[in-house]
């Protein structure tokens, strides 16, 4: 058996994060949270993660889109797979009303929107994981 | 497994940034509730509503529409001895309910607000007629008859625009804005 | 001595509904001897709506202003307090905050703009406040007997703008009146907001701050109130047939901005300064002042 992947949630909803938490736990990952970007800022730079779940809306926007461009241009989280969650088109539905979202210009591995179904966060948090760690051999 | 998180860490969360004193420094001194020009009229004063939301009454916090009355005039702010910054904190409160769609239905300041924002994504610049739809129809006929008044009037003094002005360079603008509330095409 | 010469920023409230407030502020300028490049192609700053929002966005609005001022190489200067407190305040966070400033920088490319934080914000009874001794030397039709309620209101004051600026007893408005020949007169609540935030989203509220004010005015012996805020003037003035329905009062306070009072004591025509758009006369005091412009 391979050994136990690590994953950090960066989720201002504390519910939600603890939500996904525990379903990542079941299915045997290591799971930090953080709750707000320099919290989750900070974990990064302090531990080792084979995927970031990312949130978009918190603190004073979508900061999460911050975090997401500024692992980008960083050497040393390039290869982190990140996968975004977010209910922006919810929240900002009276602005953009329709338009799925999507940061055309991040990095992004994966998008789910909110709420999420735990069978599809699995499969794509361990697809993610598989396909980085592939790239990773090569 | 219950959360971790107080409502009081949820919410110096939303004002990371900020970087004012958490609320938890808070001591009830009341010179917030004192100094505020609008507490006569909330629901809840600020010294109370800051306790409320140390003590973990999230639910109370969000059923308040005190933050909605704040004019966001920074009085409050200047005077804290202990510097929390409030009026950002009721900024926070505002921007925390409108993502979360959690408001009282007959509050105006939601709908306005987004009105406000609607209305500078598409030309750039604020348009007072436009503006006034957010809210006319939800005034009294009074209310309505004066505001009415008040509009003929500042139309007859050539204080009113006819066309909404919009920027030169408004694809550009709209691109920025794309880049910042990320949304697909 | 060099010509001053800063970016303007008129705002959205002075294309129209304050037009008289920008007018008075271009008349006077001139006089002074003060260059105001309007910033061309500005944009709304956000008022208050969208830090209610998402303030990202509303830092991303300011910051293109101050992009555009920092490319003519500029500092800018606002009339409207609104707009003057927010673009101060984006251009404080983006200097302290280098992610922010980043990610900002980022959405301005799309605009072909970048704002390193080289300029700084000011707002415009700040410029004049500053040479007191040339506007006391163009004010040749001096106000002389005219009482007037300086008004500072909320944001040019609040949040501080640094350490230990004096927000609770500044001097400033009062000096200028005094250097343009009228009498400051001790107005209580010239630091209380107005509730233009509110007027339309929290009426009641609104229109009981509005009363308060006109109310002190009155009793602190004031003919005519001067403002700094184009939400001000509108709030005080335009509202005060409502305050009176409201409250069964009679008020009938003249609302002028401070440079139409600049104006007329610099002998500048009444109309060439937007006097006779407000919809409360001005005072006798300020009548004759206009008389007196109109000869010259």
């Amino acid at each position: 058996m391979s050994e136990q992947k690590q994953l950090l949630i960066i989720d201002d909803d504390p519910d939600f994060a603890e939500g996904i938490k525990s379903i990542l736990v079941k299915a045997k990952y290591k799971v930090d949270m953080a709750h707000n970007p320099k919290d989750g800022w900070a974990a990064l730079e302090k531990n080792k993660y084979d995927l970031l779940l990312l949130d978009v809306m918190m603190g004073r926007g979508a900061e999460g889109i911050m975090i997401a461009r500024k692992l980008g241009k960083d050497a040393k989280f390039r290869e982190l797979p990140v996968l975004i969650i977010t209910s922006i088109r919810e929240q900002m539905a009276f602005l953009f009303p329709g338009g799925a979202v999507h940061p055309n210009f991040v990095d992004v591995d994966e998008l789910i929107e909110k709420p999420v179904e735990p069978k599809l966060l699995l499969d794509k948090v361990s697809a993610l994981i598989k396909s980085s760690e592939a790239k990773k051999k090569k | 497994m219950a959360t971790t998180v107080t409502f009081s860490q949820e919410i110096g969360n939303l004002l990371h940034a900020a970087g004012g004193t958490p609320v938890s420094a808070c001591m009830q001194c009341g010179t917030c509730s004192g100094t505020c020009p609008v507490g006569d009229f909330m629901d809840v004063r600020p010294q109370r509503l800051i306790r409320m939301i140390d003590a973990g009454f999230k639910d109370k916090v969000m059923a308040t529409r005190a933050f909605w009355y704040c004019a966001s005039c920074y009085q409050c702010t200047v005077r804290c001895p202990r510097g929390i910054d409030i009026a950002e904190l009721m900024y926070g409160l505002k921007r925390y309910t409108i993502w979360k769609n959690q408001y009282p239905e007959d509050l105006i300041g939601p709908a306005f607000s987004e009105t406000f924002v609607k209305n500078i994504v598409r030309t750039g610049r604020s348009y007072e007629p436009v503006l006034a739809t957010s809210y006319f129809f939800t005034l009294g006929l009074k209310e309505m008859l004066s505001e009415a008044q008040n509009a003929t009037m500042l139309m007859l003094k050539g204080r009113l625009p006819v066309l909404p002005a919009r920027i030169k360079r408004l694809e550009n603008f709209k691109r920025m804005i794309k880049r910042i509330i990320p949304i697909g095409d | 001595m060099t010509k001053k010469t800063f970016a303007y920023f008129p705002g959205c409230s002075l294309e129209k509904m304050a037009e008289s407030y920008h007018l008075s502020t271009v008349e006077i300028a001139r006089v002074m001897g003060m260059e105001l490049k309007e910033l061309e192609d500005w944009n709304c700053c956000g008022a208050t709506a969208y830090f209610h929002v998402d303030e990202l966005l509303a830092h991303t609005l300011c910051a293109r202003n101050l992009a555009m001022a920092e490319k003519e190489g500029l500092d800018l200067v606002a009339p409207c307090s609104g707009c003057y407190k927010n673009m101060h305040a984006c251009n404080a966070h983006l200097k302290k905050d280098h992610d922010l400033a980043d990610h900002i920088n980022f959405a301005l490319e799309e605009d072909n703009l970048r704002y390193d934080g080289k300029i700084k914000v000011h707002h415009l009874i700040e410029v004049f406040s500053e040479d007191l001794k040339e506007v006391k030397a163009k004010a040749t039709n001096p106000l002389t007997g005219l009482k007037v309620a300086p008004y500072y209101g909320c944001q040019i004051l609040r949040p501080r703008k640094f350490e230990h600026e004096n927000v609770e007893e500044p001097r400033y408005f009062e000096d200028l009146m005094t250097a343009i020949g009228a009498t400051p007169v001790d107005f209580l609540l010239r630091l209380r907001c107005c509730g233009a935030a509110l007027i339309i989203t929290n009426r009641q509220a609104a229109l009981s701050m509005v009363r308060n004010l006109l109310q002190n005015a009155l009793d602190s012996g004031a003919d005519v109130i001067a403002t700094a805020c184009p939400l001000c003037q509108v709030n005080l003035e335009c509202y005060q047939d409502q305050v009176n329905a409201e409250f069964g009062t009679k008020y009938s306070v003249p609302v002028f901005y401070f440079t139409q009072l600049m104006g007329l004591s610099m002998g500048i025509p009444a109309k060439r300064l937007g006097i006779g758009t407000e919809f409360l006369s001005p005072p006798a005091a300020m009548l004759a002042a206009c008389r007196k412009a109109a000869a010259v």
